[in-house]
């Protein structure tokens, strides 16, 4: 049940009505089997494992909670810790692990002792990740790292945890929201609010445009083009992997928009994922901004854990939490190798960041800001697009044929089978920065989306509703993140 | 201030948010109304480009013969030869791409304003394979789904929400402004050069022979497009149209026959209607020339393949 689709709309109309309709004290035991009934649509053995989830990660808080020696406490949280990981890896990585092994040991025996006798990976296992895994864990991670830092009460109530974990509109890919932030929102009456409600749909309908107006028109061009690069000219590449860059953020941010305004109708704030990224100067600004949750979560549990660990390296601390950071963050998105080089490509230009600041600094002072802000933002987009041709790519060697054609083909002309695509695309683009730019620089100035007066606002989100009809595409599929 | 703050309180509730989402729609449903109206309006004055092509196959056709099918009709049969040979009217309604969906809602819209007196049925391998991209492509006949209720059932089958989201009248042409707004101009006259429906495909394949096994090439059927071809056969035997079906010619050395093609062929058996299959033809088969690809013959090969069809034609029945 995606978030564009009839159905959903359906489901989460009859919610609101309900929810809204019942006493505010008993509104979490709706959303707690809404959001179940949601997890359990596409395959409700899926459940199971978020259960076992949830009950250790619940049960284990309390015992940290009230051990009275710091050792036990120490048993249940390494425990807890061991069992969400231990899942994580077991579902989506296991896989990876088995077949990378069994690689490097035919490729041993081939090159060692000339057998060319391939041995087959025995230990596959049939196991499909259930949605949302990632965010699950890592939500029931960074829950036991609080409670065992002693910045959050351990939770009492079963049924809040649970709707914690499940919560419906941030189950499948995100923000990695955190306990201490929602669990609190859990108790408060909530009451009608109009204001909010408006806002919540607002929201709705501008992710809805970003994903199906946006995202998923220039999905078209970059699957045709990238799926099938040996027959694209460098010209075609370079731009299905900009417009990548651009699907993939109207994609997942419009997602998150949409994640936000549902939470936003039932009274809950969600934290934000985006900062219009795609406006950032350096990379480093860029991951301030991208996948705001997720980047906050790695920056609090695990690159500030290392960097002050390695504090005695100096300055080499920092390259070395960059680093590990980045590669794990990459492979947190997927079990392949291509994940590992995206992630280990954030870290190299985080670490050059590092070591250039000053010097990048001085000569801003010498440039136009304008000049400056150009460059910056080029430079950005350019190294994420280049990064991103490893995250889509489905192997390696498949990147490696995308950059090697991109630097080596003499092909000439642009891919354009069908004119009409390409317009859309263009529009898209267009008008995504335009709203972008106008929020970053020009926000204090006219606003449609705010206007005071009622027929200029709506006028506005009625052209949306308009676009959206003309130009979305209404069979474009899921969301680019679900996969992770 | 206490009566203020209650005063506000009640503005601001249920009936309230009510009221604005009503208003709102209400803006809404003026400017789709208005928008899709422009929008039609444009659509059917269109005089060039592929919406016009199919405009005019379900509209405005009034040709002896017909001929159906998706690219490999519509790329292959030269309709002037038909002419010529038949001295029949022939236009190639064939849209490159399209599913059985197409066809037969084609037939439909055709037979519901005249008869014609020949149909030909162009079957692909793989033409009843399940597809959900097949159900989206029908898309291109969204336009016709107000002023033509015998296409209706077929293209309501896109989706269980499709008569809802056609409440809408932008909707229709989702994703067609731009083709719109060309083919509203002289520019596709310009760029596509249609023979009364017929696309010249002018490559030459330079490349040996490949071999399919269709043994090993098995797919689940889908069963709405088998029905849709036996009430093809049905609607053209109750109208009298003389129908065939024909396998135009493939480059490829296949093992055994595709399931698609094995269940058109039986169909047709069961209906007595002329089953005319160039697959495995030696003429094509020993000459890439006269391919543009392996599964479409170019200009010289159509030339070639519509006057065996036509001496076929000539041949079985004696008609002309």
């Amino acid at each position: 049940m995606i978030f564009t689709s009839i159905v959903f709309a359906l489901f989460f109309l009859i919610v609101a009505i309900l929810y809204y309709s019942l006493p505010c004290k008993h509104r979490w035991i709706l959303l707690l089997v809404s959001s179940i009934f949601f997890y359990m649509y596409s395959i409700p053995a899926y459940i199971l494992v978020a259960s076992f989830i949830i009950l250790i990660t619940f049960y284990a808080a309390i015992k940290i909670e009230k051990a009275k020696v710091s050792e036990k406490a120490m048993q249940f949280y390494i425990a807890a810790i061991t069992a969400n990981v231990g899942i994580l890896v077991f579902c989506k990585y296991s896989n990876f692990f088995s077949s990378s092994v069994f690689d490097s040991i035919n490729f041993a025996r081939q090159k060692l002792f000339h057998n060319t006798e391939i041995w087959n990976n025995t230990l596959l296992i049939k196991v499909v990740a259930p949605l949302g895994i990632s965010y699950i864990t890592f939500q029931a991670i960074g829950y036991l790292i609080e409670i065992k830092r002693g910045n959050h009460y351990a939770e009492k109530n079963l049924g809040h945890f649970s709707t914690f974990l499940l919560f419906f509109p941030k189950i499948i890919a995100g923000p990695v929201e955190r306990a201490h932030h929602f669990l609190p929102q859990l108790q408060q009456i909530k009451k009608f609010d109009f204001d909010k409600i408006i806002i919540g749909l607002q929201q709705i309908l501008w992710g809805l445009f970003k994903k199906l107006v946006i995202a998923d028109r220039l999905s078209i061009y970059v699957s045709a083009v990238l799926g099938n690069a040996e027959n694209h000219s460098a010209i075609s590449l370079i731009a299905a992997v900009i417009f990548y860059v651009f699907q993939m953020y109207a994609d997942f941010s419009g997602y998150t928009d949409m994640a936000l305004g549902f939470a936003k109708i039932l009274g809950f704030d969600l934290m934000q994922n985006f900062n219009r990224p795609l406006l950032s100067k350096s990379v480093t600004e860029f991951w301030r901004k991208w996948h705001i949750s997720l980047s906050t979560w790695f920056a609090d549990y695990f690159y500030t854990p290392l960097a002050i660990a390695k504090r005695d390296w100096g300055n080499w601390s920092i390259v070395y939490a960059f680093f590990t950071t980045f590669i794990v963050l990459g492979f947190w998105h997927g079990a392949n190798w291509t994940f590992l080089i995206f992630g280990t490509l954030q870290g190299l230009i985080l670490t050059i960041e590092f070591f250039t600041r000053k010097i990048r600094k001085n000569i801003r002072k010498k440039v136009p800001m304008f000049l400056n802000n150009m460059a910056g933002i080029t430079f950005t987009i350019g190294y994420f697009a280049l990064s991103l041709i490893f995250f889509r790519a489905n192997s390696v060697s498949d990147a490696l044929i995308i950059i090697k054609k991109i630097f080596t083909s003499r092909e000439s002309g642009i891919y354009i089978e069908n004119p009409s695509i390409m317009l859309f695309c263009i529009f898209g683009i267009l008008f995504l920065s335009i709203v972008e730019c106008k929020k970053e620089y020009f926000n204090h100035l006219f606003t449609f989306s705010n206007n005071k007066y009622w027929l200029i606002r709506n006028g506005y989100y009625c052209l949306l509703l308009m676009i959206i009809l003309i130009a979305g595409v209404f069979d474009g599929g899921e969301f680019i993140y679900f996969q992770f | 201030m206490i009566e203020v703050y209650k005063k506000l309180s009640i503005k601001k509730g249920y009936q309230y948010l009510l009221l604005k989402i009503a208003a709102f729609l209400l803006l809404a449903f003026i400017t789709d109304f208005i928008s899709g109206s422009i929008l039609r309006s444009f659509y059917f004055k269109q005089t060039s480009g592929w919406e016009y092509r199919t405009k005019y196959s379900i509209d405005g056709t009034r040709a002896d013969v017909l001929i159906f099918g998706a690219s490999r009709a519509q790329q292959q049969y030269n309709p002037l030869y038909f002419e010529e040979r038949l001295h029949q009217s022939c236009y190639n309604v064939g849209r490159d791409g399209e599913p059985f969906f197409y066809y037969y809602a084609v037939l439909k819209a055709v037979l519901k304003r005249y008869t014609p007196k020949i149909i030909i049925l162009d079957i692909e391998n793989g033409v009843f394979k399940e597809s959900q991209d097949s159900y989206d492509r029908m898309s291109i006949l969204l336009p016709f789904y107000k002023s033509h209720p015998e296409m209706r059932s077929i293209i309501e089958l896109r989706s269980p929400f499709e008569k809802l989201k056609l409440q809408s009248q932008i909707y229709p042409f989702n994703s067609m402004l731009f083709k719109i707004a060309i083919g509203n101009t002289e520019m596709n006259k310009k760029r596509n050069q249609d023979i009364k429906g017929y696309v010249e495909l002018r490559r030459v394949l330079d490349e040996p022979i490949r071999t399919v096994d269709f043994l090993k090439n098995k797919y689940a059927i889908d069963s709405n497009k088998v029905n849709f071809y036996r009430s093809f056969i049905k609607d053209c035997k109750q109208a009298n149209v003389k129908l065939y079906i024909v396998c135009s010619p493939y480059f490829i050395h296949a093992v055994g026959t595709d399931i698609s093609m094995t269940i058109a062929k039986e169909i047709a058996g069961e209906n007595n209607i002329d089953f005319v299959d160039f697959a495995k033809d030696e003429i094509f088969l020993n000459n890439s020339k006269l391919f543009d690809d392996t599964v479409h013959i170019n200009v010289a090969g159509s030339k070639i393949f519509s006057n065996k069809l036509i001496d076929t034609m000539i041949l079985k029945n004696k008609i002309f």
